[in-house]
């Protein structure tokens, strides 16, 4: 299946956006976990404060549908 | 020109009450950058070093730089400075809000207060007017009811700062509260108002800001705006703030809970973001200029207790108020929040504080008849209550713990020093650095005590490896100039940090507004010339060599995370003290922590190189010279 993955600040840089500015296409297997799907794109999960798709904040154990879009939200610095 | 600054400063002499206005310096907001930095300058020249903090020789300095009010993004910063009752150094601590533009639109850029008033008085600002004020029908009252109060007598159209009774008190981490949720929390900046007697200051203005090419600006100003409204991680914090990263904190090993005896928080689901939007949401506050809206307007309803209202808990309250107190509800580390807000308490120092407090009640170190009868136990929000207004009012022993956790352990003994969790007197931020070493040193050499806010290394400790020091340093130094510069800019640092604005182009905009020919890199100069200022002024004020005050307590080497993700991790005193070498070799400073002349040369401050070597402390030459840059940008490497 396909997701899309959005990702600003530093973790822009490791995501390596190829749709949008902020957008990375990613082909991965139905029933991962987003925490399994950054390790295998080479993102450090603990770099990931959690995620936020459909307008809501999720953990890193969320399973992604196909064609959903999920934003890496990165921690803030010090706040 | 004046171009980007309102034009004229006030001095204010509290012991006279004569107000008198000169033309607004601004070589020394060039040379200085404004906010932070032209406050060191005026402490370092002004300020005897025998000065009592709270005594009438300390100068207590409102600053709003150059950028604030001028309609860039999160340009609201208002700055706070004096030398801090807490530290016995350079202070300053700032605020967002709606202050800061508004004493600009009244026609000024900073305001200076000396002496102390014969009795309570606040200043009243409307465009041309200033006055001091009779405050006593106010004295006593809570920060957020006097701001209430102020409003009701003046009109709402007035931006307040007010102390509460904690700073009328004189408690060392005494804060300075706005717009009913804001503080200038850090060094105890109320503590120096209520030292002389001002309560509160009201202003109100309708005046223009000139602005150097205000069509540039226009324009840069209107594709941020765009941008950032589309950036990922805009809305995320619009709906949620920052409470929303106290999960992650505990998952990563970083959350201090029971007064950072440990860094996993079994009920941290009971106190995360979910519940604070759940539960206690009413609506978003954004500071002025700023359309991230990441303040939360909140309620805390317990049972048997009034329904408070609130700004927050923002991360660091819910950190240092919450797992660190072990509260169990979000509703209680709501109410806890309100309470050192309303009597006008840093809630970081303020949840330190009590922290360590609880950990001498379970030690026995005191007793219930030390605390007029109640018990200081974990997750007890009436115990948290009583307590705070010990302290508040300096009642019994609650005058102990007023001058923060280092004091009390200075008096409780026992070996109490071991877990005040502070550094150079300031209680730690909502983060323990046993594994996370570059926090810990970023702890360990912050200028104004332990603090985040000069530099946060987490995720680079989590990249680089986390029982590593190897590299920290540098890191360190490089975040202790980019990040304090917003504090010299008088605007949010999270537009840059969160939302991808670069200094480039924060940089572009103080030229847009000033026509001065600014870089990024003057402006990371200029910081290191503050960082080191502030540095020479604490050597000079304290009379020993720097090293000795740069250490964390030692349980942050003595004592392993007990439990969760990180059980069993900690840095080592070898680690510690690898971490200072590298450190002061970054900075160009020697083995005992002080600046050389070479570093203080090249900055051009061989006249605090002349006063540090008259005092005996001119750091000594470093064999093979100083590094020519001080401070290494991190490079993220692959994973």
């Amino acid at each position: 299946m396909v997701i899309f993955l959005k990702a600003g600040s530093e973790l822009r840089d490791r995501l390596k956006p190829d749709i949008d500015f902020y957008t990375r296409r990613i082909e991965t297997e139905q029933g991962k976990t987003i925490k399994e799907i950054l390790a295998d794109i080479g993102i450090n999960p603990g770099l990931v404060a959690f995620i936020y798709t459909s307008g809501k904040v999720k953990g890193l154990h969320y399973i992604p549908s196909n064609g959903q879009t999920i934003t890496l939200q990165p921690p803030v610095s010090g706040g | 020109m004046n171009n980007g600054l309102a034009g004229t400063t006030l001095r204010i002499n509290l012991s006279t009450g004569e107000i008198h206005r000169f033309p607004t310096d601004e070589e020394l907001f060039r040379r200085w950058h404004g906010g932070r930095g032209v406050i060191a300058k005026i402490l370092y020249d002004e300020v005897p070093r025998n000065a009592d903090p709270l005594g009438p020789e300390n100068i207590f300095i409102v600053n709003v730089g150059i950028m604030s009010g001028c309609y860039i993004p999160a340009g609201s910063k208002t700055e706070f400075g004096s030398i801090s009752p807490l530290t016995n150094g350079h202070g300053d601590s700032n605020m967002g809000g709606h202050f800061g533009p508004m004493l600009k639109f009244a026609g000024y850029d900073m305001i200076i207060f000396s002496g102390v008033s014969p009795k309570p008085i606040f200043l009243y600002v409307d465009n041309d007017a200033v006055e001091l004020r009779d405050a006593s029908q106010y004295w006593g009252f809570g920060s957020l009811d006097c701001e209430e109060q102020l409003k009701k007598d003046l009109g709402e159209d007035f931006e307040i700062v007010t102390i509460g009774p904690a700073g009328e008190n004189g408690v060392l981490f005494s804060c300075i509260t706005h717009d009913f949720g804001r503080q200038a929390g850090r060094t105890g900046q109320g503590a120096v108002m209520g030292s002389k007697k001002l309560k509160a200051i009201a202003v109100r203005g309708n005046r223009s800001i000139r602005v150097h090419d205000l069509e540039s600006l226009e324009k840069q100003v209107t594709g941020i705006i765009q941008r950032t409204k589309e950036h990922p991680n805009m809305e995320p914090w619009q709906k949620y703030g920052t409470s929303f990263f106290i999960r992650w904190s505990n998952d990563n090993a970083v959350l201090p809970a029971y007064n950072f005896q440990t860094t996993y928080y079994e009920d941290v689901g009971k106190i995360d973001g979910d519940q604070l939007i759940e539960q206690c949401l009413i609506t978003h506050k954004a500071c002025f200029g700023c359309w991230m809206n990441c303040g939360k307007y909140t309620k805390a309803v317990i049972e048997g207790k009034p329904v408070v209202h609130l700004e927050g808990p923002e991360y660091e309250t819910g950190a240092t108020c919450g797992s660190n107190l072990g509260m169990k509800d979000i509703n209680h580390v709501a109410y806890i929040n309100w309470m050192l807000d309303n009597l006008g308490m840093d809630s970081m120092s303020g949840g330190g504080v009590t922290a360590f407090a609880m950990e001498c009640f379970e030690k026995k170190f005191i007793t219930k008849e030390d605390l007029e009868g109640f018990t200081l136990k974990w997750g007890s929000v009436d115990d948290v209550e009583h307590f705070l207004d010990m302290v508040a009012h300096k009642r019994g022993i609650g005058e102990w713990f007023a001058g923060g956790s280092k004091r009390a352990a200075e008096k409780i003994g026992q070996g109490s020093e071991k877990f005040a969790m502070q550094v150079k007197g300031q209680e730690m931020s909502g983060y323990d650095g046993r594994w996370a070493p570059g926090m810990l040193l970023s702890y360990m050499t912050a200028d104004i005590g332990a603090h985040h806010n000069r530099s946060w290394t987490i995720t680079v400790d989590m990249a680089e490896g986390r029982e590593s020091v190897e590299g920290r340093a540098k890191i360190v130094v490089y975040l202790q100039h980019i990040r304090p510069l917003f504090d010299t800019w008088c605007i949010c640092r999270l537009f840059w940090g969160e939302l991808d604005i670069s200094p480039e182009e924060i940089v572009e905009s103080l030229n847009h507004i000033t026509g001065w020919e600014v870089t990024v890199d003057e402006s990371l100069r200029t910081s290191e010339m503050i960082w080191n200022l502030t540095r020479c002024h604490y050597l000079e004020r304290n009379r020993e060599n720097g090293r000795l005050f740069d250490y964390p307590p030692s349980r942050s080497w003595e004592d392993k995370i007990p439990s969760g993700p990180g059980k069993g991790k900690g840095v080592t005193l070898e680690q510690v003290e690898k971490m200072l070498d590298e450190y002061y070799e970054a900075r160009g400073w020697d083995k005992n922590g002080n600046p050389t002349r070479e570093v203080l040369t090249d900055l051009g401050l061989d006249f605090a190189g002349d006063n540090l070597e008259k005092i005996g402390l001119l750091g000594k030459p470093t064999p093979g010279g100083i590094p020519p840059v001080r401070g290494e940008k991190y490079k993220p490497k692959a994973f």
